[in-house]
């Protein structure tokens, strides 16, 4: 079956050459007719990393793909609120452009030529699989399970996703966590918080009285919620939007503050400063809400804990200090204070369980006076925006519902978490999460019980999900055993933590410090933090033989990784540090590099097999929960898929039975993992599978909706049938298990969902160590780092001492790379990599616009064509994300200058919420503020040579 | 106590527990779904032979004695005339998914919902899955377990099973299939037995949905 691209409406179909008016109307809408008919129409959606699972209608016609249109069938939750209504944007209205892409991989290919050369040849499947597998036995057998790696994907949907998770989990392989890997990571909010799911539905956005668009540029990246903004200022909302660049979302703004890059947390703080200065605070949320009241002892600077106070006493345990009565242990449990009035300023004595006294004050207090560094005027000279402005900005907050929209520029700079711990406690101060029209809109992922569910059955069917369930809740009953005051979210946590402690995710630092290269650069000392007092790998070292990593850090060193999966991964486009680190240093030590995609990535062009997979209108999938919306979308097949593509699911479940055959035939039935368990091999193919159970996407699907139905997490007897017929499903609860519980909102069928709302209204603690959202984190590292309270420290001169400060940001064209090979997409820009850089910058170095300009510095360097523009400052210059390197010259591209820096802090574990989970708290790789020189190279014309010399 | 059978599903685990459970108004439902299942499976034989022998009354009466909520079970009329080999009703009567625009995607919509609850349809010459009786069974089979699982999850599973079968499938023809036996001049027994089932069907997904709150 072939698939055909939509034509220009009309174009061709008509006589163009007649003289007959009437005729070349008639012509002309006989062409339209035809274009627009269609004999089959499906749900689709696009499953990519965007946040958005916006459901369309897929028109096909004699099976293939016509068109597609927003689908705009979602009912209105509340008449409070706009309708999520239409939701959608131009990458999905191109989405089966794409189908017929030149870059499209229609057949499985094997290297003959050196890696990268660009030499293929075809192979059937069989052949593909079989090459595979006897690698994969051959590096078990040979280095044990762990040295085949898989990087987790975040592209694709679940049913992408699942496949490769359970042969990783089956074989006993690893998997690199994703977040480890693309760092949309908001450590300052785990920080804080303990999570980071601090995302409300989308619609709550137009119940704020402020906006903040802060690391954030929604008119670019969220274009389907972005009608929240613009109908939340008809509504009276006062719309900020904070950066450094006049970006297309400070266009739609009441306000654009310019900030210099990598200084957000000094803005953060003098605002902080100015609500206190001016008492325009919120006393009864920080009372009950924050650690503030907690008392830290004056000698030591940590907390006091009952430890102190009581022999054999808790590590965990804290203390208030009453104004009436004195000395009261914080409650764990609840953030309810009953009738303490806990002090948050003075000093107080305190008698130990060693019969000594020690003096302790409220933290607040110390944040009293830490934020005293931070006047207007001279966190101006810091951040670049005015004083007036830093005080108009702070009263604008205070007393008002104010959301912060932060996508996920933020947690890309060093020190993304220090500016995100001032964001938070801004927030904190003016009471602003947990009501709707309040808090901050990051990262936005639930869980989807039956997919949670999925990796626990041993067989199909309702018998097993309760069996399964029955099972966790008698495990929750375990720990609440230990902890009785622990919530269902922290117990949940806690079954992860011992579920993750086996399983076969990974933090990826310990991957790439050991066997990438990365060691090279984040023992550079010149381009960290000057806190530090060692090399990086010092500290690595350090929290790996403090136990802090438990068993997740792997692949160690002594463990060479063998076999390299990247499964719609791309991480030749994406890995911080450049393409020709990972060529130059890993690639060597693989056997194999196996890529899965549809497309003929700059991953996949260095693979050794490459096999092709089905898009989306191909099969049917669903888009990871995000509770921005709260549905889960549905993708139906609409038509074939294109050449040989298949499934992850049927890839997967194949090569699973190829390994089991390779293996009884090479006389490996089982093997032992490096944990000491037994694996069979021999079982692989039916294990996968449940014995015949799961023999498709569309049996996995129904499995997860079924029991994500049974569990309470969609409406109660959905199907796969029922999401094909109306293409997406509200979720009705956020389920049993931690992804979701870390929501803290009740779900209704009738109201916005606000996140935190367990928190303020029920009063239920936050899952960190002090139980209460948590500004001070006396760790000694921290205290080291000087990072105790949220402060401001400048971005490291991560690539060198170079002029300017090199930022990013994800484009309006394309999510990632995925877009890349879209004719309809390339045409809405210019279609290459550009370099955005000022006037006055360009001016300096005789740049102009449509000049081919290298941008360098110590790490590296790359070529692309200068966009001159007005809207960026002068000393930033601005690469969006999702170029392939083959779209610049050499194959170098934008990632080559950046070192991919990791904060050492982030190795900090086993203190309270910093500790690992999957997708979660974990060292991640900085690479916004990197420092380059930019040289023009050529006049006009595309980087590379198209222009004349310079 | 009361025993159950399928007739047109399979066991497809080993978890389906006891076979027999203390009789009470979960299993006097689970009984009635029976009784209507073994008309509907019969033949226009048996049918009319159960019809003169009073069978089919009797033992609906004795399945419908605990039943929580009002049946009225009636008088099953003597079959009259020869209404064919059907009963009266065309060959294809009996088949859910001949009663919607795309009876594969209907067949393979229930044996989903059987699979998942731990059934398979019959095998190769069984009675198709789609059929009245067959659904029936499967009717019989979740108010069977929904009284015999030891486990308040399971039962509350099986409950909206209940529900939610009934909605999809059964109660989306059963009436019109009512309508048209009569207006194809169906035999008596089978005009009575679909005035009966649809009569209980709609009782009984008031009653399911009550218990459940929805």
């Amino acid at each position: 079956m072939s698939v055909a691209a939509p034509t220009n409406p009309g174009a061709g179909t008509g006589p163009a050459e007649t003289t007959d008016p009437a005729g070349a109307a008639r012509a002309t809408e006989a062409g339209y007719r035809a274009r627009w008919t269609w004999d089959r129409v499906t749900w689709g959606t696009h499953c990519l990393n965007c946040l958005a699972g916006c459901p369309y209608r897929v028109y096909t016609r004699d099976g293939v793909v016509a068109f597609e249109e927003q689908g705009g069938t979602i009912d209105p939750v509340t008449a409070s609120v706009p309708d999520m209504n239409p939701l959608g944007c131009q990458k999905g209205g191109a989405w089966s452009v794409q189908l017929a892409s030149e870059d499209r991989v229609l057949h499985p290919l094997r290297r003959v030529g050196e890696r990268g050369s660009g030499q293929w040849e075809r192979i059937s499947w069989e052949e593909a699989l079989t090459a595979i597998a006897d690698t994969v036995v051959t590096a078990i057998d040979e280095d044990g399970p762990e040295s085949v790696v898989f990087e987790e994907s975040v592209e694709g949907g679940l049913l992408a996703q699942a496949p490769f998770l359970r042969l990783a989990s089956l074989l006993g392989a690893v998997t690199l966590d994703a977040n480890g890997l693309v760092n949309d990571l908001p450590t300052g909010q785990h920080l804080t918080f303990g999570k980071f799911s601090c995302a409300s539905t989308v619609d709550d956005t137009f119940l704020a009285d402020v906006l903040l668009l802060w690391h954030a540029n929604p008119a670019y990246t969220s274009i389907p919620y972005h009608h929240f903004i613009s109908e939340a200022r008809y509504r009276g909302a006062r719309v900020v939007a904070i950066a450094p660049d006049y970006n297309a979302s400070a266009v739609g703004s009441d306000l654009y503050v310019p900030v210099r890059p990598g200084t957000d947390a000094a803005l953060a703080l003098s605002m902080c400063r100015v609500l206190l200065d001016e008492d325009l605070w919120d006393r009864g949320f920080v009372a009950t809400q924050t650690d503030l009241p907690l008392l830290v002892r004056e000698d030591t600077g940590r907390f006091l804990r009952q430890r102190d106070v009581e022999r054999g006493g808790s590590e965990e345990a804290f203390y208030l200090w009453d104004q009436a009565t004195g000395l009261v242990p914080a409650p764990r449990g609840t953030l309810d204070l009953g009738g303490v009035d806990p002090a948050l300023s003075g000093s107080f004595a305190v008698t130990l369980a060693d019969g000594t006294q020690a003096q302790v004050t409220p933290v607040m207090d110390r944040l009293r006076a830490h934020l005293d560094a931070y006047s207007p005027e001279d966190a101006s000279a810091v951040c670049g925006v005015a004083p007036g402005t830093i005080r108009t900005l702070a009263r604008t907050v205070a007393g008002r519902r104010c959301k912060i929209l932060e996508g996920f520029n933020g947690p890309k700079y060093y020190h993304g978490d220090l500016m995100e711990r001032s964001m938070c406690l801004l927030l904190a101060l003016t009471g602003n999460w947990g009501r709707s029209g309040s808090g901050i809109q990051g990262l936005a992922l639930a869980g989807l019980d039956g997919y949670l569910l999925f990796s626990m059955k041993t067989r199909t069917g309702v018998e097993e999900t309760a069996r399964v369930l029955d099972g966790v809740d008698q495990a929750m009953e375990g720990l609440r055993q230990r902890d009785p005051e622990a919530t269902d979210e922290m117990l949940g946590n806690n079954l992860l933590a011992l579920a993750t402690s086996s399983g076969t995710s990974a933090p990826p630092v310990f991957f790439n410090f050991h066997h990438a290269g990365y060691d090279q650069t984040w023992n550079r000392s010149e381009w960290s933090d000057p806190a530090m007092t060692k090399p990086f790998g010092s500290y690595l070292q350090d929290a790996v033989r403090r136990g802090w990593w438990g068993g997740v850090a792997r692949p160690g060193a002594s463990q060479p990784p063998r076999v390299l999966f990247s499964v719609g991964t791309n991480p030749l486009r994406r890995a911080r540090g450049g393409r020709a680190r990972l060529v130059d240093t890993l690639w060597p030590k693989l056997d194999m590099v196996v890529v899965v995609d549809f497309r003929m990535s700059a991953t996949a062009l260095h693979a050794d097999i490459v096999l092709p997979a089905a898009m989306q209108y191909e099969r049917v999938n669903v888009q990871y929960p995000i509770t921005h919306m709260l549905r889960l979308s549905f993708s139906d097949a609409a038509t074939e898929p294109r050449g040989e593509s298949r499934t992850e699911w049927q890839i997967f479940s194949a090569l699973a039975r190829a390994i089991a055959e390779r293996a009884e035939a090479r006389d490996l039935a089982t093997y032992v993992d490096a944990r000491r368990q037994t694996r069979h091999a021999e079982r692989l193919g039916d294990d996968f599978v449940l014995g015949g159970a799961l023999a498709s996407d569309e049996d996995v699907l129904d499995e997860w909706v079924r029991d994500s139905a049974d569990a309470g997490t969609l409406p109660a007897g959905s199907t796969v049938d029922e999401l094909r017929r109306v293409g997406s499903l509200r979720f009705t609860g956020l389920g049993v298990f931690a992804p979701g519980l870390s929501v803290a909102a009740d779900v209704r069928p009738d109201d916005v969902m606000t996140a935190f709302s367990w928190h303020v209204e029920r009063l239920l603690p936050f899952p960190t160590l002090t139980r209460r959202a948590q500004f001070y984190i006396d760790h000694p590292w921290f205290i080291e780092g000087g990072e105790v309270l949220p402060v401001h420290k400048d971005p490291p001169r991560m690539g060198g001492e170079w002029p300017l400060v090199l930022t990013s940001g994800h484009a309006r064209w394309t999510v990632h790379s995925i877009g890349m090979g879209n004719r309809h997409l390339l045409g809405t820009h210019r279609g290459q990599p550009l370099v955005i850089l000022s006037e006055p910058d360009a001016a300096a170095r005789e740049v102009r616009d449509g000049d081919s300009v290298r941008v360098a510095n110590d790490h590296g360097q790359f070529e692309a064509m200068a966009r001159v523009t007005p809207r960026v400052r002068p000393g930033q210059v601005i690469v969006y994300n999702g170029f392939e390197p083959h779209m610049f010259p050499r194959w170098e591209g934008a990632n080559e200058v950046e070192p991919g820096m990791v904060k050492w802090l982030h190795l900090v574990g086993k203190y309270g919420h910093l500790r690992y989970l999957p997708f979660g708290w974990q060292p991640v790789p900085a690479d916004r503020a990197v420092f380059v020189e930019v040289t023009r190279v050529a006049r006009g014309g595309a980087a590379g040579g198209h222009g004349e010399e310079a | 106590m009361f025993t159950y059978s399928l007739q047109g599903l399979e066991l497809s685990t080993d978890v389906a527990g006891p076979t027999e459970v203390e009789e009470n108004e979960t299993t006097a439902r689970s009984a009635v779904y029976q009784v209507l299942g073994s008309f509907f499976a019969a033949t226009p034989a048996e049918r009319d032979a159960g019809a003169a022998s009073g069978r089919w009354s009797q033992e609906l009466v004795a399945a419908a004695e605990l039943l929580p909520f009002a049946f009225d079970i009636g008088e099953v009329p003597a079959p009259g005339g020869s209404p064919g080999a059907d009963g009266g009703l065309g060959a294809d009567a009996l088949l859910g998914g001949e009663a919607t625009p795309d009876r594969d995607a209907e067949v393979a919509a229930v044996c989903r919902e059987y699979e998942y609850f731990g059934l398979a349809a019959g095998a190769d010459g069984a009675r198709p899955a789609d059929h009245l009786a067959t659904e029936l069974d499967f009717l019989q089979y979740l108010c069977f377990r929904e009284a015999a699982t030891p486990s308040p999850r399971l039962a509350v599973s099986f409950r909206r099973a209940q529900r939610d079968f009934l909605d999809r499938h059964v109660l989306e023809w059963v009436s019109r299939l009512a309508e048209r036996a009569g207006a194809e001049g169906a035999g008596k027994p089978v005009l009575w037995a679909l005035e009966r089932l649809v009569a209980f069907v709609t009782a009984d997904r008031a009653y399911v949905a009550a218990r459940l709150g929805s």
